[in-house]
């Protein structure tokens, strides 16, 4: 076997091949016996060529699309040609409820986050929502969702995230949980004349029609299957001021493992249009309009 | 048939690599001091510790900590004649003498073998196997 065959990738192949130099290059003889020094020298070597080769190998492989088989490189490869990744997506059920109250709000607001628990395969999981939903009193009673308009709940934890932009070019605005359902992202950004939480912004996947004013952000797939936030440069989308509070909602999820979870049983909490919490006059009996859906959710 | 190939000499890298004192050179061993070696490295090899060949060497420093005795003494001496056997092919007639000393526990053993296609008369060295830690 010619020294100069490179093709040789296996460890017994590239031992041979330094044997066969020696054989011709050297006046030792004993590289051919287990037991000699020379042959310790020769594994160590061949040991270290064989690591090389492999890792070379599994470089090459994992910079082309084709062949990488870490997510981490393919969506990388991917985020090249303009591809995100869909995430995990989290189970959706819609229901309705009447909430008995005697306050003197014109309206009640039901908060972002956990509104009820349900079941499904002796298992319980939590329903939230990603926004506030907001609803008028009448008669002693605020009416969330019918049977015509539900309001759709998602199979999942809510979550908030803040960030204090500190203008430096390596900041980054990353998610640190896996499995966020990315459609349950809402971002607010607080300048410094703003309240509350701010503006909030759009999430694009394109920047089509994106000016310099653009209040948008588009997100991208980091590792570990979580999200980094990309907001405007100033010229593709607004750029952020040092000082700005950045707040992101999010929701993470048991994907489908949350399907065709129902008889929900309501956890949620209220405010009232003066933002004080307000507790319910009575039990709030949830109506399933839909189970969580086995078509919707996915891994 | 296959034909065996009977090697006029051996010569062998020293590990030590301590430089010759006049020519500057790194060491060699030769002829029986290579093997002489080389049976040495065999019986202090661990199996599983070469790369991709689980089986060379043996398995005497799990003996080391058992009873100081001729009972382990001669499994001691099974397991170096049967690696011998298996790796050594330049040597024949080979004779294993393990003697324990409980006292001291260790075991000495004292390894007696010719050398293939050598004119070399019956080569004998000793070493001592004791338990470090």
């Amino acid at each position: 076997m010619p020294f100069t065959k490179f093709t040789n990738l296996d460890f017994d192949q590239i031992k041979t091949s330094i044997k066969d130099y020696l054989r011709a290059n050297s006046n030792f003889t004993d590289f051919d016996f287990e037991g000699s020094n020379f042959s310790v020298l020769i594994d160590t070597l061949a040991y270290n060529t064989y690591i090389t080769a492999f890792n070379s190998n599994m470089i090459v492989n994992e910079s082309f699309l084709d062949s990488a088989t870490l997510r981490e490189n393919v969506v990388s490869l991917a985020r090249n040609i303009g591809y995100v990744p869909r995430s995990r997506t989290a189970a959706r059920a819609s229901i309705s409820f009447q909430v008995p109250t005697t306050t003197t709000s014109q309206t009640l607001t039901l908060q972002a986050g956990l509104v009820c628990v349900g079941a499904s395969d002796n298992t319980s999981y939590t329903f939230s929502i990603p926004e506030n939903v907001t609803t008028t009193v009448s008669g002693g009673f605020a009416t969330f969702g019918s049977t015509e308009f539900p309001i759709e709940v998602y199979q999942g934890t809510f979550l908030t995230k803040q960030f204090v932009v500190d203008g430096s070019l390596d900041q980054r605005f990353i998610l640190e949980n896996s499995f966020i359902d990315s459609s349950t992202i809402v971002s607010y950004v607080k300048g410094i004349n703003d309240s509350g939480l701010g503006r909030q912004y759009e999430q694009i996947d394109n920047i089509l029609n994106v000016n310099s004013t653009s209040e948008t952000y588009l997100i991208q797939e980091v590792q570990d299957e979580k999200y980094e936030l990309l907001f405007g440069d100033g010229i593709f989308g607004r750029k952020l001021e040092n000082g700005t509070i950045i707040t992101v909602t999010y929701i993470i999820t048991d994907g489908k493992e949350g399907n065709g979870a129902s008889r929900f049983s309501f956890q949620g909490t209220f405010k009232d249009s003066n933002n004080n919490i307000s507790i319910p006059s009575g039990s709030i009996t949830v109506n399933t309009i839909s189970s969580a859906s086995p078509l919707c959710a996915s891994a | 048939m296959s034909i065996t190939r009977i090697s006029r000499s051996f010569k062998d890298i020293s590990l030590s690599f301590d430089p010759h004192p006049v020519t500057k050179d790194l060491p060699i061993l030769k002829n029986e001091s290579a093997i002489r070696r080389s049976v040495r490295n065999l019986v202090e090899t661990i199996p599983t510790e070469r790369f991709f060949n689980s089986l060379l060497g043996s398995d005497v420093r799990s003996s080391l900590f058992e009873f100081v005795d001729y009972g382990t003494a001669s499994v001691i001496e099974d397991q170096i004649l049967s690696t011998l056997s298996n790796f050594e092919p330049r040597i024949n007639n080979v004779r294993v003498e393990v003697d324990p000393q409980p006292d001291i526990n260790t075991f000495n053993v004292n390894i007696i073998f010719d050398i293939v296609g050598q004119e070399f008369p019956t080569q004998e060295f000793s070493f001592i196997l004791e338990a470090t830690r």
